[in-house]
């Protein structure tokens, strides 16, 4: 579990440009949803961009990036979108005698069915396993087009979360959570002698003795503050 | 016309605020306004001031609300009781149903829902205080916020309304001119293409008058896109 | 307005905070948010005030109607005070009538500032028995974070201290202000993770039990209370409270009366 919030840092650019802030080479372009980007040809279609009438378009605010042949918009603000295979912390919101509803901070909710539950149990025994009001630590299994969407408790470290806290930020500064290779959360980790899960819908595990969890949410509401000041658009 | 004796417009062509014919009143935008939403927008535009927040896209509750393609854009105008000279008694108004109604009918033009199936975008314009064309801030206002939430869409809609008045054609009426005009023509141009989302209009203009406030609006809007653009990109504009 | 879901973790971090007296944001126990106040900012109001306490932010604003004085008070004018909670102050307030939240919201401010006199109802009246002023303060939220009580009542009595009765507009002689003698003051407390605070933020309230309301003016005379949500005080905690609210209202006073000096 502790490699697997560090592993993909671009959350959120599409699938093949993994451009994140850090590479960017020239001055960035920033772009309205709406604006023209030139000649659909020869390009292939990012995060953020559609062809309309053969000229490529963004769809979203934020900077515009050339990785070889393909344009993506990497947006200023957005919300999570869970694909396969995230990392994430889920609140369940409610549950049946063998699913619960878990809310991940996404557009829709996901299901957790009892099949891939935290421990074997009874039909009807949902909520004495994990109860509405609880956290839990998941991935995302499976998600569909019409957006019907599983996660899973099965697999190394995934588990119902019973102590510490959980804060939110921003999923978009979580590459500036993490840093390079993992480096600044693993040095916040040493600092305050405390577990930080990061999960990829921008929702933090924090678990340490009370002075290290304060730090730990010291040092993240400061990192948002900073991020706000340094966009141009003033929100982070 | 029954107003005939109200003098709205000089014999050079200057209005009663001392714009010409074509000149909009003075704008200004402000993004992140309401902290707790996941977008907003301040836009005052000559006195009118307006505050959008956008929520989502999040799931949408009842479940029986919810569509299998796409998502529901849930879009409310609403002005403050104290938006105007005489307060506005809270509560149902079929004026607010109606222009809630047209403006989300624009936004759904634009913004990519089908990306979006089972979940729900709420969008909640509210008039702090009202001067004219109301909903043409509003609704401006809306696509700039919805942009601040980083919500997908196509194009902004930037929406204007031109009218006549003391039968000379004019842009960008105000309280004064919408008051004691003969006609009111609002638009929605999204500004990249050139299309329209929105059409309303109410009173006379013979055909030549009718395409004179068309331009108008037109080149209005392409400068008011530019506006919204350059205040996303910068976290606002005229500040 | 739905019921949002209390997470279950920040209820037992809020507890361990309270034992270490400290909150969410570095606050301490009677510690309030950075308080920005405006006042005659809305141009077709008759008075009006922005209150943003962190992230909650609420406008109010003065309107007159003319009225006839009930017939058991021939010689007086009206106040009417209401609170509007639209879904654009956050996720959780939804479209449809009043939530009895939000008339609570508007009745506890209400009295807050009828009972403190500090507007002179029979200085509203025009023509006894026929016509008089009737004065309707609206308080509208745009933004939700915690503490809208304090945030209305701050925003309410400073909109009607720069308050103009439109006397023109109806043809009945020249403006003049609306006289506002006092400056009533409501402090808000919650009870988060065992003991009270003040000004909780939204996630404070989220994980809180009852609140305690009370409002008062500059003589630390007592205008209203009101208790809400379940959960039970002691007369000891009470008086802990009284204590620290005549502190901070003389504060937030002192703040209302800075402004209308500069003009």
């Amino acid at each position: 579990m502790k490699g697997g919030s560090v592993a993909r840092l671009d959350n959120m650019s599409g699938k093949g440009n993994a451009a994140g802030p850090h590479d960017s080479q020239q001055a960035p372009l920033l772009v309205a949803p709406g604006e023209d980007l030139g000649d659909s040809e020869d390009y292939e279609v990012g995060h953020g961009v559609i062809v309309m009438d053969g000229r490529l378009r963004a769809t979203k605010q934020g900077q515009m990036k050339k990785d070889g042949k393909s344009v993506s918009i990497l947006p200023s603000r957005t919300k999570y979108f869970p694909r396969p295979g995230d990392l994430v912390i889920g609140l369940v919101e409610g549950c049946t005698n063998n699913i619960w509803f878990v809310d991940i901070g996404a557009p829709f909710n996901a299901i957790l069915p009892m099949s891939l539950g935290p421990a074997k149990m009874e039909f009807g025994g949902t909520r004495s396993v994990i109860d509405i009001g609880e956290a839990i630590l998941c991935r995302v299994q499976e998600v569909e087009e019409t957006h019907s969407s599983v996660v899973t408790m099965k697999g190394m470290g995934l588990r119902k979360i019973r102590s510490g806290v959980v804060e939110d930020i921003d999923p978009h500064l979580l590459g500036r959570l993490i840093g390079r290779q993992g480096k600044a959360l693993r040095q916040l980790k040493e600092d305050t002698e405390c577990r930080v899960v990061a999960a990829e819908n921008g929702r933090i595990w924090i678990d340490g003795d009370f002075e290290g969890m304060l730090e730990v949410r010291t040092r993240l509401r400061a990192m948002t503050a900073e991020a706000k000041a340094a966009t141009p658009g003033g929100v982070a | 016309m029954g107003y005939g004796d109200v003098q709205m417009i000089d014999e050079n062509g200057i209005r009663v605020d001392g714009r010409k014919a074509g000149d909009v009143r003075p704008i200004s935008i402000e993004l992140g306004v309401v902290p707790v939403a996941d977008g907003s927008c301040r836009m005052t535009w000559g006195t009118n001031e307006v505050i959008v927040a956008v929520y989502g896209p999040m799931e949408a509750h009842p479940r029986k609300i919810q569509r299998q393609d796409r998502a529901v854009l849930d879009v409310r105008y609403n002005m403050a009781p104290f938006s105007t000279s005489d307060r506005i008694r809270p509560g149902f108004n079929r004026r607010s149903r109606e222009i809630s109604k047209v403006t989300s009918d624009a936004l759904e033009s634009v913004v990519l829902l089908e990306l979006y199936p089972r979940s729900k975008i709420r969008v909640e314009i509210e008039i702090i205080c009202a001067e004219a064309g109301t909903r043409c801030v509003g609704l401006t206002a809306a696509s700039v916020a919805l942009a601040d939430a980083g919500i997908p869409m196509t194009d902004l809609v930037v929406s204007v309304a031109s009218g006549k008045i003391n039968g000379v054609v004019v842009c960008d009426l105000n309280k004064a001119e919408d008051n004691y005009g003969e006609a009111d023509l609002p638009m929605g141009v999204l500004p990249n293409s050139g299309e329209l989302a929105f059409l309303q209009m109410d009173g006379d203009l013979s055909q030549e008058e009718f395409q004179e406030a068309w331009d108008y609006n037109m080149e209005a809007a392409i400068v008011i896109g530019d506006y919204c653009a350059e205040a996303l990109k910068n976290g606002g504009y005229n500040l | 307005m739905s019921i949002p879901l209390v997470p279950q973790l920040l209820r037992s971090h809020l507890v361990e905070l309270a034992e270490n007296d400290q909150r969410l944001d570095g606050r301490r126990q009677w510690d309030g948010r950075e308080v920005q106040l405006e006042i005659g900012i809305l141009g077709n109001a008759e008075g009006s005030a922005k209150v943003r306490m962190g992230d909650t932010i609420v406008y109010a604003g003065v309107k007159f109607q003319t009225m006839t004085p009930y017939s058991d008070r021939p010689n007086q004018g009206g106040l009417m005070c209401s609170a509007e909670l639209r879904p654009v102050a956050g996720r959780k307030h939804e479209p449809g009538p009043p939530s009895p939240e939000s008339i609570e919201l508007g009745r506890v401010v209400d009295r807050g500032i009828r009972e403190s006199g500090c507007i002179d109802t029979e200085a509203l009246c025009i023509i006894p028995g026929e016509k008089a002023w009737q004065v309707i303060l609206d308080l509208y939220a745009i933004s939700d974070d915690g503490n809208l009580f304090d945030a209305f009542a701050l925003a309410g009595i400073a909109a009607l201290r720069n308050a103009v009765i439109p006397f023109a507009k109806y043809e009945l002689g020249d403006d003049r202000p609306l006289d506002v003698s006092k400056t009533p003051i409501m402090c808000s407390y919650h009870r988060v993770g065992g003991r009270y605070v003040y000004d909780a933020s939204g996630r404070e309230e989220l994980g809180g039990d009852e609140r305690i309301h009370i409002t008062l003016g500059a003589d630390a005379h007592v205008h209203s209370l009101q208790k809400g949500l379940k959960g039970t005080f002691t007369a000891g905690e009470f008086a802990e409270l009284m204590e620290q609210a005549r502190i901070k209202g003389d504060e937030l006073r002192d703040l209302v009366h800075s402004l209308e000096g500069g003009n």
